[in-house]
């Protein structure tokens, strides 16, 4: 069941990717953009695709933008920002149904192209600079996003970990930037950013369905103009190591539940030869719902109800969460410690090796049905450099020994371990 | 075994009635690597009082469909994950109002699979010991769900809706309900409510139709099933007006978050008139609210709203709903605006032309669903419960009138039948 590839292309500064496949109902479209991680840059990068997003040259109001993507049998717009490695990644993507579905006069995908090509390339203006009014009302919105982070426990833990593990890095700062830098922020300072920015960033778009290269190519032509010049690249981010000893951080908050992360670090990366030999020691650790996190903290202490570890291969990070008692702070990380120190020992049964090598094949074969996750597993191979298509990694996972995976765990370093607790304690000093 | 052609989707679905009542629906999808398999059964967390065949009337504490959901994935020979995993196979489940669904995704080893799937949801294993010990982990999935605004926001809706129908109870329960659980009425639940004959199994993807079926036919014929319990459901006595107009909750949140929703009165629909009334129902609200709609505009631009609104529409049994909201940085303000523009569309009617672009958009997003075969598989058996059929959709769309549109609004926007729910950041 070999997957097609995808087929290779350049238009002028961007790379095109093209997967011709009539498996889908629908052409899935992605186009990534991405620049170095700067800390003085980061807000404005982010503020660019919403402001994009609210008008183009030809349909400078928002509704009527949007009423055109309802007519295109709901294509479905969207955008967003990350972080890949030390670089900051727009992401745009459009989802069109395939003509053949429905009784439509206009070619849905060349719709789709310009329409995105109009987004990047030719947005709204007045007087030669954004219009202010689009800038004013997103710098709101990305406000409220970055204030909202504190809504969801589980991702501002997550959040506030990686902060403490990035001190002093731009990659502490969450993608969309700083609510503070919102400020000095205006129609004409952002016009120029997003200038500067549409001359020097790495531009992949990819085209998933009933199409090829060359179709693709010529609609590209017509529909993106961008500065002339060879596309942009990306550079690898170098892992840090962990500290001797881990720092503790504890923050109190309004919570019923405590929140436990536990960011790690090893300086296996994406692109290194023991990547395979990583994805196995995190599926092992707290990939699946037999792992060691699932089965000890959960499964045998009762103490939570999810406990998992996420491994991030462009940063070399895993991070460990878990939601718990808060009087059970202690047994969890003990607990938790005794995993990791598990995993060093190799002390894990082949019959786990293997399951973790099946649900980690499943997961690489599976991608092969959605459209977009194999347009995101392709850019982030090609990001970190790894030049493997998910059937190639999927060999290597294959092979790794229960040796490599015992030699990564001694690569993995905590570094830092973050509480989310309540504040009755701290209410109860107050007072007394 | 009788195979439905549905030319316009180029889908073909193939469905067989086991002889103990096991409906079997499979759908291949030719080049697709992965299968995705559901195992539904007719209970959920909105299901707690029967009519026993000899009168007697029997009721179950909040919460107890999910925490049998939880229960079911522990086997004597230990944790089912584990044998999936030797599969290479991922399995979940979940519990909503009305059903409780078990499922896999496998890339390989799909008939091994479908057997330890349809074995550990056939095979109850429950003691003293592990019904304690699951105790601690739901009331953690309890504290969980407590903390999440977005979660408070929506049961503190149905709450101040709903005076007494399930619907209002939160499907986890509470750490009281949950404690009060014991393994035989987990035993007599299970009996009950998992007779092959109030389930049914969807599986979608890369597989040979018969094969699969084979499969299932003679794991079914290893087994034997008493006859189906004999049971009604007792319907809630829910009037028609909401029970409190305003629900607020405290909770560690940036900016407020509203919604306001009206209920339905019409509960009684079944099958394809139900989904269609569903149907009515999502083109009116997108209309009126979606991110194309003069209202969310203006509200977005007065940043009274973020891109968090929106609006759904929810029903089943003895409810149906529209939930509308999101972040607001004044509750009251945006409930204002959102009952006025729907009484103002009530009054005037929609646009032909707003009508006939949402519906559009609607088929679209419809025809989007049919490439991911967990979304078909989830929402299959979900219009399965209700009598209806997912095939139907685009051809149901088309059917819809503006008329219908606009007579649904009419009756569903009632004073009476509104309620308000708001979680606010602690002020002091």
């Amino acid at each position: 069941m070999n997957a097609e590839p995808f087929a290779r292309g350049q238009s002028g500064r961007i790379r095109l990717h093209v997967l011709p496949t009539k498996k889908f109902k629908t052409y899935a479209i992605v186009l990534y953009a991405g620049v170095p991680l700067s800390e003085a840059e980061i807000t404005r990068v982010a503020l660019i695709p919403f402001v994009l997003g609210r008008g183009t040259a030809s349909f400078p109001e928002t509704l009527a933008l949007r009423e055109k993507l309802d007519s295109m049998y709901g294509a479905h717009f969207g955008y967003d920002v990350g972080k890949r490695g030390d670089h900051q990644v727009v992401q745009f993507r459009l989802d069109v149904i395939n003509d053949r579905f429905v009784s439509s006069n206009t070619p849905l995908l060349r719709e789709a192209l310009a329409l995105l090509g109009e987004v990047l390339t030719a947005p709204a203006l007045e007087d030669g600079r954004f219009v202010a009014r689009y800038v004013e009302s997103e710098k709101k919105t990305v406000a409220q996003k970055l204030d909202a982070i504190i809504n969801d426990k589980i991702r501002y833990a997550e959040k506030r970990c990686l902060e403490e593990m990035f001190r002093g890095e731009p990659y502490r700062l969450p993608a969309l930037g700083r609510k503070e830098d919102l400020d000095g922020i205006d129609a004409t300072s952002l016009h120029e950013t997003y200038r500067r920015w549409l001359r020097n960033a790495a531009f992949d778009l990819y085209v998933v369905g009933d199409t090829c290269l060359e179709k693709v190519t010529t609609l590209v032509q017509g529909a993106f103009r961008l500065p002339d010049g060879p596309p942009g690249t990306y550079a690898p981010s170098l892992p840090r190591q962990a500290p001797p000893e881990p720092r503790t951080v504890e923050e109190r908050l309004d919570v019923t539940q405590g929140k436990l992360n536990i960011g790690l670090r090893t300086p296996v990366t994406y692109a290194g030869p023991d990547y395979p030999a990583l994805l196995v020691y995190n599926g092992l650790l707290g990939g699946f719902p037999h792992a060691k996190l699932f089965v000890n903290v959960r499964e045998k202490a009762s103490l939570a109800y999810y406990a998992s570890s996420r491994l991030d291969g462009h940063k070399g990070v895993i991070m460990i969460q878990t939601g718990i008692e808060i009087a059970n702070y202690a047994k969890a990380l003990g607990i938790i410690r005794e995993q990791l120190e598990a995993m060093r020992r190799g002390d894990f049964t082949e019959d786990d090796l293997a399951k973790t090598k099946e649900m980690l094949a499943n997961q690489l074969t599976a991608l092969q049905d959605n459209p977009f996750e194999r347009i995101w597993f392709d850019f982030n191979a090609s990001v970190a450099g790894a030049e493997h298509t998910a059937e190639e990694l999927l060999a290597k996972v294959r092979a790794v020994a229960p040796d490599d995976v015992a030699r990564v765990a001694q690569t993995v370093g905590l570094d830092t371990v973050y509480f989310l607790r309540d504040r009755k304690e701290e209410t109860v000093h107050a007072g007394a | 075994m009788p195979a439905l052609e549905y030319p316009r989707l180029e889908e073909t679905l193939h469905h067989e009635r086991l002889d103990n009542g096991l409906d079997v629906f499979v759908l291949p999808k030719p080049g697709f690597t992965k299968t995705f398999a559901v195992l539904a059964t007719r209970f959920g967390s909105a299901d707690n009082r029967f009519r026993l065949a000899d009168g007697r009337e029997f009721a179950v504490p909040d919460g107890l469909a999910h925490f049998l959901e939880h229960k079911m994935f522990e086997e004597p020979d230990g944790d089912v994950f584990a044998r999936f995993a030797a599969n290479g196979a991922s399995a979940n489940a979940y519990t909503g109002f009305d059903q409780t669904v078990y499922l896999f995704s496998a890339t390989r080893n799909v008939d091994r699979c479908l057997d330890i799937l349809l074995d550990f949801v056939q095979s109850p294993y429950f003691t003293d010991a592990n019904v304690e010990k699951e105790k601690g982990i739901i009331i953690q999935e309890i504290h969980m769900y407590r903390d999440n605004p977005d979660w408070r926001v929506y049961f503190g809706l149905l709450e101040a809706l709903y005076h007494r129908h399930p619907v209002r109870i939160d499907i986890a329960g509470t750490p009281e309900s949950v404690s009060s659980i014991t393994k035989e009425l987990l035993y007599e639940c299970h009996r009950m409510f998992y007779h092959p004959s109030n389930m049914h199994l969807f599986v979608v993807g890369g597989v040979d139709p018969e094969r699969t079926l084979e499969t299932v036919r003679a794991n079914q014929a290893r087994k034997r099933f008493d006859p189906p319990a004999v049971f009604e459901r007792v319907p809630a006595d829910e009037p028609e007006n909401a029970k409190e107009p305003m629900r607020q909750a405290t909770l560690a949140v940036a900016m407020p978050k509203c919604y306001v929703g009206f209920k339905e009165t019409d509960v009684a629909l079944v099958g394809e008139r139900a989904i269609r009334r569903d149907l009515v129902a999502r083109i009116v609200l997108d209309a009126l609210f979606s991110r194309s709609s003069p209202v969310y505009q203006d509200m977005y631009d007065e940043h009274l709203v973020f891109d968090s609104f929106g609006a759904q529409f929810t029903s089943g049994p003895g409810y149906a709903f529209s939930v509308i909201g999101g972040d607001t940085r004044d509750p009251g303000e945006m409930a204002r605006r959102v009952t006025e523009a729907m009484e103002r569309t009530a009054e005037r009617g929609l646009d032909a032309d707003v009508f006939e672009r949402i519906r559009r958009k609607k088929i679209g997003a419809h025809l989007r669903l049919w490439n991911s075969p967990e979304a078909v598989a989830g929402e299959f058996v979900r219009f399965r419960h209700r009598g209806g059929d997912l095939f139907r959709v685009v051809e149901l769309y088309e059917s819809l009138t503006l008329e219908e549109a606009n007579g649904w609004l009419r009756a569903h926007v009632h004073p009476s039948h509104r309620a308000v729910s708001v979680v606010r950041g602690d002020a002091s």
